[in-house]
């Protein structure tokens, strides 16, 4: 019960939330946002299904790129850019884990890792279409007609899709797919033995994770005007993946809210000016010898303690 | 493209991918070291690299400390703090939970810390180097050109590599190491001790990247930021086989000679991503790398 | 110190934005009585730290210097400072705070020209004045827009234009080794260099390298055997000094000319080479009024050792971007000085769309106009053997202009 309420709650404000604050929130707000998607994304691949895809950043600029210039070449409706890039980055997705089927854990890691590097450069390089090093300018994206300029005119969308993608994520999870992902992370030979069809399973991990990414790149052009492959790096990815592993490896609240607090930290930190670095590497150094399974395992533990 | 021009540049790219490409070797050494005792890839290491150079740099410049006192005093010193880490923050990582994303997690770390570190000295700002301990004149062979300074960091990478391969086969504790990568469990029940070898591990492979600092510095200046050549020793480690010391060094060779082929037959806008293709295309024909044996379930 | 302005034009100015301002009416964001604000931002952390720091404390000196002469109209400056880590997202979450949040007059800041871009398009839909710090920032002034000025110091397009300038008129070379960034700094020097080489009926080989690179043997070795004679390069410090390493190493004795980019620290850089052998033939590219060290400047350094004693004693300080920072600073108080007792971001944006003046920092005066959002194009060059500059004849310019 008091769960339900918290829940109602939170929604209630986030929903108010243009009500009062700034341009400035709501950009915070947008961003932590599409960092909430992008690590539900890749808490699928790697949380539940165990799967070291280091590749999460490169699926992100697919979807930016794509969206992006579908949209300028087209002006076609939002949630039309947003599923057309976060398609076509499942399907490179989908390709990417067939390939990768074979190869297993450094292995897969460190081979996604050398994919996603590969594509920051075409991003770069690929100047024609991509605007290459120039970077890409956005042009407001299209609601109904209504075009997407602020930050507050994208807030509610961002937040929407948002919300759909966390009830998408909790169904997954309880459903037969999110057992199978589980069974495959435990251990893929008892998986088989219980009809597990595991190279399925990977591949669809593999999509749907890129699916994530994809969206989130294009919930991130709604409220962005430039996008430059600088931002597309291993860094963002590994960022994605301490926010994951922060928050706690395999939950969906731990995926959430180890987005939300990296995220703000990050946010709040700059005006810690030279000594953020230190700071930072200090804490992800704390983190794992005192809270190994994230926020989550402190929340269980404090609950178990009661 | 001529013919001799052709010779040139293949000559050329032999000759100073294999001077890089020692560097790189033993940083992928260094790193395949960690990998095979404690499981982890190391993500700190670029900055071990970076902070040894540095700390090579002010005995040397700031302390006036003679080059053959330098080198003992840096190895020693980041042996001491790789040896330092693993005992202070992975261990207690290891002992909170087994997983290894959490180890690579705390190296990662380690990574950023080293670098804010260095930042507020100050003396990162601009571009450094220190003298070289060999001469920079120029030799030519064949078609080729290196510096006396090339062939010295040539033959001592080689030299060190040499050293480690009789470490590794035959002392005792070098034995005692290989054993642990192979099998802990088995290690633990002839009586190694394992947890004296994983400092141990830390401490040489951290020498190692020191090494590869004291060696490289001159020729390619300190920035904060250069621990991102170790992205290269990655990607020698990979093409080598990740678990394979042998393996390490020849991967290291053959990113050097590749960066500097398609540099020269391609194009100098490729030099970056050549890397990570050699990765692919090594790991989608022969999965285990060169030399790595058959890919066993490790996590990461 | 003296800092010429054109009298006869602020006059002008001032009536036209007095007009202005007098249309307006309503209050302005950041504006009160006693005070203006002005956001100041540029990486203070990261990476970058070094091409912002010094620049920022430039521009605070001047900042501090105009306010204790009285301020501006009778009002105080007033900084509020964000750190943009030179980072994209990093940069639009500072200029959307300090507009929205603390309700700046106008922005000072930027170091890093592709990340400072980001927020371009959020400066214009918000009509906020803004002048770049140190960032050359090419893509947010072509095409020309109403609210940016940048390239205080130099755009690239000028870097990549006078490079070739000096090479073709001073050193009289008709065939040109070029090696360039293959990021967008290097994309727009190359668009004006290639266009000046054209004009100039010379020829020019490009090498684009990834500022990280580690091993230039490849690029340089190609401009080399391309018969190229001379090597002009326009990346930054450390790839510019291997370049000069590897051209000594492999006998290539060909002038070498060091775009600005690559300048951190002549006497680290001489250092770093290892042997003056390598600078038998080398010429720099400078862009402040003096070579560095030279009196007409002494001025600036004495101002910063005051502002800032105990910096001034660590290694590397001031950087050789301090002065840029002054000048940007300097852009925004003299525009604010032309707009009047009462300016409006409509007012001042209008005064730099027109603003002309001597910095007595750069080497060209500070000049905006139609179709025009690059305040500095000249250069200057020296022969540098290793020890001291010695400044050639001549001014150099870029003839690239924008079209469109």
């Amino acid at each position: 019960m008091k769960r339900a309420t918290l829940a109602v709650v939170i929604l209630l404000a986030l929903f108010a939330l243009p009500m009062v604050a700034s341009g400035y929130i709501l950009y915070l707000a947008n961003l932590l946002m599409v960092f909430v998607v992008l690590s539900l994304g890749l808490n699928i691949l790697i949380g539940e299904t165990g799967q070291f895809g280091l590749a999460h950043a490169a699926f992100y600029g697919i979807g930016i790129y794509t969206a992006v210039l579908l949209n300028n070449a087209t002006g076609a409706p939002v949630l039309v850019t947003l599923l057309a890039g976060a398609s076509l980055a499942a399907l490179i997705g989908l390709v990417l884990g067939a390939i990768s089927l074979r190869m297993r854990d450094i292995y897969l890691a460190l081979s996604t890792f050398a994919f996603g590097e590969a594509v920051r450069w075409v991003f770069a390089s690929w100047t024609p279409v991509t605007g290459g090093p120039n970077g890409l300018r956005i042009n407001p994206s299209n609601l109904f007609g209504f075009k997407l300029v602020t930050d507050r005119d994208a807030y509610l969308l961002v937040l929407v899709v948002t919300l759909a993608f966390l009830l998408l994520t909790i169904q997954i999870t309880r459903s037969r797919l999110g057992s199978a992902f589980r069974a495959v992370r435990e251990s893929e030979i008892a998986a088989a033995a219980m009809g597990v069809n595991v190279r399925g399973v990977k591949i669809a991990a593999f999509a749907l994770s890129a699916f994530y990414a994809g969206a989130a790149g294009g919930l991130f052009t709604t409220f962005s005007s430039f996008i430059h492959p600088e931002s597309l790096g291993f860094m963002t990815t590994i960022m994605v993946l301490t926010m994951i592993v922060v928050g706690g490896l395999g939950s969906v609240v731990g995926a959430v809210g180890g987005a939300l607090i990296l995220g703000l930290f990050s946010e709040l930190l700059r005006q810690l000016l030279s000594f953020q670095e230190i700071i930072y590497g200090a804490i992800l150094m704390l983190c794992m010898m005192y809270a190994p399974r994230g926020l989550m395992g402190l929340l269980e533990r404090k609950q178990a303690g009661r | 493209m001529t013919w001799e021009l052709f010779l040139l540049f293949f000559q050329q790219s032999l000759m100073s991918g294999l001077v890089t490409g020692s560097i790189y070797a033993l940083l992928a050494l260094a790193m395949v070291m960690i990998f095979n005792t404690t499981d982890v890839p190391n993500f700190g290491q670029g900055e071990i690299f970076m902070v040894a150079s540095y700390i090579a740099l002010v005995l040397l410049v700031f302390a006036s400390v003679p080059y053959l006192v330098m080198i003992p005093l840096t190895l020693a010193a980041v042996f001491f703090g790789g040896a330092i880490f693993q005992r202070l923050v992975l261990k207690r990582v290891a002992l909170a939970r087994g997983a290894s994303v959490n180890l690579v997690i705390a190296t990662l770390g380690l990574s950023y810390f080293l670098k804010g570190v260095m930042r507020q000295t100050g003396i990162a700002e601009v571009p450094r180097s220190f003298p070289a301990l060999f001469p920079t004149d120029s030799v030519s062979i064949g078609m080729a050109t290196a510096t006396v300074q090339d062939f010295a960091i040539l033959g001592l990478a080689l030299a060190a590599m040499a050293a480690f391969f009789l470490f590794f086969h035959f002392t005792r504790t070098g034995r005692a190491m290989r054993a642990v990568g192979m099998n802990p469990r088995a290690a633990i029940l002839v009586g190694v001790d394992i947890e004296r070898m994983r400092w141990l591990v830390w401490g040489l492979s951290s020498a190692i990247a020191a090494l590869a600092g004291i060696l490289i510095s001159p020729k390619l200046l300190m920035t904060a930021d250069m621990g991102i050549v170790v992205i290269l020793g990655f990607a020698a480690a990979i093409v080598g086989g990740f678990t394979s010391l042998p393996g390490a060094v020849v991967g290291g060779f053959v990113i050097g000679i590749v960066e500097n082929m398609v540099g020269l037959f391609v194009s100098s806008k490729a030099i970056v991503v050549a890397p990570f293709l050699a990765i692919m295309l090594v790991l989608l024909l022969r999965p285990q790398g060169l030399l790595g044996g058959k890919a066993t379930a490790k996590k990461v | 110190m003296k800092i010429g302005t054109y009298i006869q034009s602020a006059l002008v100015v001032t009536a036209a934005a007095l007009l202005l301002s007098g249309a307006a009416g309503a209050q302005e964001p950041g504006l009160s009585k006693d005070s203006i604000k002005i956001g100041l931002f540029g990486p203070m952390s990261g990476k970058a730290l070094a091409y912002g720091e010094d620049p920022l404390n430039a521009a605070k000196m001047w900042y501090d210097r105009i306010n204790k002469q009285g301020g501006i109209w009778g009002r105080k400056i007033e900084l509020v400072q964000e750190d943009d880590r030179c980072a994209a997202n990093d940069v639009v979450a500072a200029v959307k705070k300090l507009v929205e949040q603390d309700k700046v007059f106008m922005l000072n800041g930027g170091s890093c020209s592709t990340a400072t871009v980001a927020a371009q398009e959020y400066v214009l839909r918000n009509k906020v004045p803004f002048v770049m710090l140190n960032a050359s920032g090419d893509s947010a002034l072509y095409p020309p827009t109403d609210y940016i000025f940048g390239a205080i110091s130099i755009s690239q397009r000028a870097v990549g234009g006078t490079m070739i300038d000096f090479a073709t008129r001073s050193l009289k070379v008709k065939k040109l080794g070029y090696l360039n960034h293959d990021d967008a700094y290097g994309a727009w020097n190359l668009e004006a260099a290639q266009f000046m080489a054209k004009e100039q009926g010379a020829t020019l080989i490009v090498e684009s390298v990834n500022p990280d690179i580690t091993d230039i043997t490849a690029p340089i070795l190609k401009l080399k055997a391309s018969g190229a004679e001379a090597l002009l390069v326009t990346a930054y410090a450390r790839p510019a000094t291997l370049a000069i390493k590897k051209a000594h190493e492999l006998g290539w004795k060909t002038p070498i000319v060091i775009a600005v980019n690559g300048i951190a620290n002549l006497v680290q850089m001489v250092e770093n080479v290892g042997t003056k052998e390598a600078f038998k033939n080398l010429y720099i590219q400078e862009l402040l009024a003096d070579v560095p060290g030279g009196p007409k400047l002494q001025w600036v350094y004495d101002m910063y050792k005051t502002a800032y004693p105990e910096l001034a004693k660590t290694p590397d300080h001031p950087s050789p971007y301090m002065p840029y920072g002054l000048a940007s600073a300097m852009v925004v108080t003299h525009a604010l000085n032309l707009a009047g007792p009462q300016p409006t971001r409509e007012g001042v944006a209008w005064v730099l769309r027109n603003l002309k003046f001597e910095s007595g920092v750069m080497a060209g005066p500070i000049e905006f106009g139609d179709n025009d959002r690059a305040g500095q194009e000249s250069a200057i060059f020296l022969k540098f053997e290793g020890e001291k500059g010695v400044l050639q004849p001549g001014v150099y310019s870029n003839k690239w202009k924008y079209k469109g």
